[in-house]
């Protein structure tokens, strides 16, 4: 599909709910990463199957760290979107429902295309299949057939192939082929009517480890959530897609006390799994204009 | 009153704690050419605390990039480099200090990159492979060394800066 390359403009909407910042647009979350170098964590799951949760999918949840820089990057801005329905849903009339509407129906037609093209492709797939299948027990002389699992498979298989065609929805659909498919859309609002006025936002609210996150964003390393590892982040040197992580990163303030446990602990488990303790934060006395000083050290096992 | 930095002194038990790191380093780990530094060898001034220099039988730490090159230098020469040992820093420390940020950067800020020569150890030739993660161009690390009440003495490689980990 052509739309899977669309590049949003600048700044794109961070929708805030019930504290959490989230991006329904699938466009918008592999710009931000491919440009940005913001992951964040997709959390969708199938609203009927919750606890299928090893491939989650939209939306996307963005840590406020994340939120942050991109405010002030203005790459992005944070639309409280409870408020927004409040203030749009009841005065939405006149040509702006219409094009909303208008939208939501485009939508639905250009998902029932594809679903019709996928499913024509099938019984085409299935049927070539079936004819193949046809030939080779004309040239089989009839005696021959053992009751193996072949002539098996293909009667399972033609069964449940020729059911799609002739299935209600598919039949009925292509006979009124005006009807749209039904779109649950994520966002009660077009695109187009979100605030004009993107500076009036406030900025994330983040943990004091931001400097560090900054820091080592800046120097075009990829950060995801530290949880797995006990740590504030991890660290990849690229793509975690394509890299395995260097880091495992918590912050401390300047004159924070932890105690030796914590270094050997993260260190052990760091080295453990290929990777290095990195323990950093904010001198208040190497302070620059353009930004805080960040002071870093990474500890690994001694290996004696 | 003490006026001249080198008059200063150390409290007593920084010193045992150094000195029972150097007992386990020499007897437990066979290194040798050890030394306490009291002051910067940088500027003179007093270090944070006693700190340890001396010589690992073999090399305590390899940078993942050093390592590549020298595999693939053995793979083309077909002979195995011989790899010298390095003098490295080890900051003592015991199990239930509480440290931070603000306090190993004191001690790093007052470390050279690579401890002073002993004459122990073999010079090597300045175009030898990896020679861009040796010496002075190393990155600036130490051992960190901490003493439990059971006399266990762990040690963990400490860097200044961001610096990528090992492929172990």
């Amino acid at each position: 599909m052509s739309e899977s390359f669309e590049t949003p403009s600048e700044p794109v909407a961070i929708s805030m709910i019930a504290g959490r910042y989230l991006l329904f647009d699938i466009n918008v979350v592999t710009y931000l990463r491919r440009t940005h170098h913001i992951c964040g964590v997709l959390i969708g799951s199938i609203p009927q199957i919750p606890q299928q949760n090893l491939f989650l999918g939209l939306p996307l949840e963005l840590m406020p760290e994340e939120a942050k820089f991109l405010v002030e990057k203005e790459a992005a801005y944070i639309v409280d979107d409870h408020a927004w329905h409040k203030q749009r849903f009841s005065t939405l009339e006149g040509s702006d429902k219409r094009k909303y509407l208008d939208s939501l129906r485009s939508k639905g037609l250009e998902a029932k295309r594809i679903a019709e093209g996928a499913s024509r492709k099938r019984s085409e797939h299935a049927l070539a299949k079936q004819a193949a299948q046809r030939r080779r027990m004309d040239a089989q002389p009839e005696g021959q057939i053992t009751s193996g699992d072949i002539t098996e498979d293909a009667a399972s298989e033609s069964l449940f192939e020729d059911a799609r065609p002739t299935s209600p929805t598919t039949s009925a659909a292509s006979s009124k082929p005006d009807i749209p498919y039904g779109v649950t859309p994520t966002t009660s609002y077009s695109p187009s009517s979100l605030p004009e006025n993107t500076t009036l936002q406030p900025t994330p609210l983040v943990p004091s480890s931001y400097p560090l996150f900054e820091h080592l964003h800046s120097r075009n390393y990829f950060i995801m959530p530290g949880l797995r590892f006990g740590c504030d982040y991890n660290v990849y040197p690229g793509d975690p897609l394509r890299f395995h992580s260097h880091f495992s990163a918590t912050s401390y303030g300047w004159e924070e006390e932890f105690s030796m446990i914590d270094i050997i602990g993260g260190g052990r488990l760091g080295t453990r799994v290929k990777k290095s303790f990195l323990i950093g934060g904010e001198d208040p006395d190497g302070k620059t204009d353009e930004a805080p000083a960040v002071r870093t050290f990474c500890i690994e096992w001694g290996g004696m | 009153m003490l006026n001249k930095p080198q008059d200063f002194k150390h409290p007593a038990h920084l010193h045992t704690l150094a000195s029972t790191i150097l007992h386990n380093l020499q007897y437990q780990h066979d290194w040798s050419s050890l030394s306490i530094h009291t002051h910067s060898t940088l500027n003179s001034l007093p270090l944070p605390r006693p700190v340890i220099s001396g010589l690992p039988p073999k090399r305590a730490y390899v940078h993942p990039d050093e390592q590549i090159e020298l595999v693939k230098a053995e793979h083309a020469t077909r002979n195995t480099s011989v790899q010298l040992p390095e003098r490295e820093w080890v900051l003592p420390s015991h199990w239930e200090e509480k440290w931070t940020l603000s306090k190993f950067s004191a001690v790093f800020n007052a470390l050279e990159n690579v401890p002073p020569a002993s004459g122990d150890e073999q010079k090597e030739t300045d175009s030898a492979v990896g020679w861009q993660w040796r010496g002075k161009n190393r990155h600036k690390r130490l051992l960190l060394a901490t003493l439990h009440d059971d006399s266990t003495v762990i040690y963990y490689i400490m860097h200044d800066g961001i610096v990528k980990p090992r492929q172990n």
